[in-house]
């Protein structure tokens, strides 16, 4: 779909690149200053490389050779930036048709209507800008990037500004985009977590080079990119399902993939949708149930996939959702497990996270 | 009433300059700040340059430009029997050269603020660098904009140096405020002059007073 070949200099760091993207979701993976931005703003037109090709769907979009440069505003490429970019002296309701005023009536594929009602928008529509919260500001910046049809979404650290809460709810939203409209996207991020709960395929980035490219649920078992991951923190971000509450308390029984998961401190109501975070770190894996625990949780699962990053293992687990599960050689020595090997999952209630935020 | 005629004279004379100032500015600062062209120290150091030499030296590059004798004076007669020195239009001029770097200074510092990401969000939504700026940078940047209009609508109305040499002193035609004050005190008319100079000075602290709201009111708001 996309296919680039980049050189950009600056003063102690240069991006070299060269890089094909498929369809779905594309993230862009690498710590602050690998050349993450620099790449998407390149893809954008907003910054010009030094040297190199860029084609889209076939259409030359830069040549140093051919001296062509496509300005931005002729791509047809949205772009959400890390700290949304609202234009301040105008309302929700105006930055989301400033681009699709500009946007060409036979290239319209997307009315901002149907954006108002993906991204829950009715309520901020005539509000300025200037008191949303920074989870709204996300929302109308994706639905300002979206009103202009675009070939392509770039998406710049989306969730980066955003605590905890926030950014599980703007990720079930990012999903929502790519099931209801299709919208291919690259998404750039530092995070492992995000990468792995929203994209296809994966590109890694070290000191402005690509290190490695491939499927992203595979992503973190190449060595170039798990030793880019900050692993204490890898995360599961799974969507799920308010099956059961019980009572006035705040347990409540969650669908996620086939499984039911116990998790506590739950506000949504029943058949409420919303995004949940398990660290790989706080999962136990058991052969059997565990006849007396405190742990809420014995899920059972199938094993997938096995890969040995650095002095850990990553167990994935399948539970009708992707899970990634870290434990050490010891224990895969020790349970004997390999691909299709029947497992449980061990999870305390308090270690399924929701991300629901307040404001949303 | 002869102080309304010059009161009133000074303010066409300065408004005309600044509005010929404005368009310029705008252009000129759109290219040092927003599009960063090569060689745009130089090309800054030619906006201030106004400031930096003798108002008079402004107004003697005028005369040889504007004279009958001159490139665009000589034209200008030619073509439309036009003649423009010892004219309001050329005390228009002169204070329009020398007011500009104020102006243009202060409109290069209310465009600055503009934060560079709303443009390229701008752009990568299908706008023109000339859409842009017409529908972020200005909009956003206009109480910053409309500081610098008055900062060199005040210049020009204390403009003295440059206007005597380009457009003289003549009484009803070319006497604005400062060369009227200039006739006074040669004449010993001290009444006179005293008059003019409340007005002179009134006037400009009023619109420095303005000035100085609408720059408060552009950093408060923030992005100029």
């Amino acid at each position: 779909m996309l296919e680039l070949r980049v050189r950009k200099s600056f003063v102690g760091f240069t991006l070299g690149c060269e890089a094909q993207f498929g369809e779905g979701v594309t993230a862009i993976f690498g710590p602050s200053g690998s050349g993450k931005s620099t790449l998407l703003n390149s893809i954008a037109g907003l910054v010009r490389p030094d040297d190199g090709e860029i084609r889209f769907q076939g259409d030359l979009l830069y040549s140093s050779e051919g001296g062509v440069n496509i300005p931005p505003e002729r791509r047809r490429f949205g772009y959400v930036f890390q700290d949304s970019a609202l234009f301040p002296h105008m309302s929700v309701s105006e930055n989301i048709h400033y681009g699709y005023r500009l946007t060409a009536r036979e290239d319209r594929r997307i009315e901002p209507s149907q954006l108002v009602e993906l991204l829950q928008l009715e309520r901020l529509l005539e509000r300025s800008v200037g008191n949303l919260s920074g989870g709204e500001r996300q929302r109308v910046a994706l639905a300002r990037a979206l009103a202009t049809s675009p070939r392509l979404l770039l998406l710049d650290e989306p969730l980066a500004s955003l605590d905890g809460g926030l950014r599980g709810v703007i990720l079930g939203y990012l999903k929502s985009i790519r099931r209801e409209l299709g919208t291919p996207m690259i998404y750039v991020s530092h995070s492992i977590s995000e990468v792995m709960a929203l994209a296809d395929n994966a590109l890694a980035l070290r000191d402005g080079s690509a290190v490695a490219y491939g499927p992203a649920s595979e992503a973190l078992a190449m060595p170039e990119v798990s030793a880019l991951a900050q692993f204490d923190t890898l995360e599961n971000l799974l969507e799920a399902t308010v099956a059961k509450r019980y009572g006035d308390e705040d347990i409540a029984e969650l669908e996620v993939g086939n499984a039911r998961v116990i998790a506590a401190g739950v506000r949504r109501g029943e058949g409420d949708a919303l995004t949940v975070s398990i660290r790989a770190g706080d999962i136990i894996v058991s052969r059997q149930i565990p006849p007396q625990t405190s742990a809420r949780n014995a899920i059972p699962a199938r094993v997938s996939e096995i890969h040995n990053v650095g002095s850990r293992v990553l167990v994935y687990a399948d539970i009708g959702r992707r899970v990634a599960v870290e434990i050490t050689p010891n224990s895969l020595r020790a349970l004997e497990l390999r691909e299709g090997t029947e497992i449980y999952l061990i999870i305390k209630a308090n270690s399924v996270i929701p991300l629901e935020g307040r404001s949303g | 009433m002869e102080l309304l005629g010059i009161l009133g004279l000074t303010v066409q004379i300065a408004v005309v300059g600044t509005a010929i100032n404005l368009p310029i500015a705008l252009g000129v600062s759109w290219l040092i700040v927003k599009r960063r062209i090569p060689g745009r120290l130089v090309f800054d150091a030619l906006v201030s340059l106004p400031l930096a030499v003798p108002p008079v030296v402004v107004g003697y590059a005028l005369l040889l430009l504007l004279g009958n004798r001159g490139p665009v004076g000589g034209l200008l007669n030619d073509v439309l029997g036009l003649e423009l020195v010892f004219t309001w239009f050329a005390a228009a001029l002169a204070a329009a050269v020398v007011s500009f770097p104020l102006m243009a200074r202060a409109v290069m510092v209310a465009m600055g603020g503009v934060d560079e990401n709303l443009e390229k969000a701008a752009r990568s939504l299908g706008a023109s660098a000339m859409r842009v700026f017409f529908t972020i940078t200005v909009p956003l940047a206009y109480r910053g904009i409309l500081a610098g209009v008055l900062l060199g609508f005040v210049r020009a109305i204390s403009e003295f140096g440059a206007t005597i040499i380009v457009a003289g002193n003549i009484p009803g035609k070319t006497q604005t405020l400062p060369l009227a004050i200039y006739s006074e005190v040669l004449l010993g008319d001290d009444a006179m002059a005293m008059r003019l100079i409340a007005i002179s000075v009134g006037l400009a602290v009023a619109t420095l007073l303005v000035h100085n709201w609408l720059l408060d009111r552009a950093t408060r708001t923030n992005g100029g």
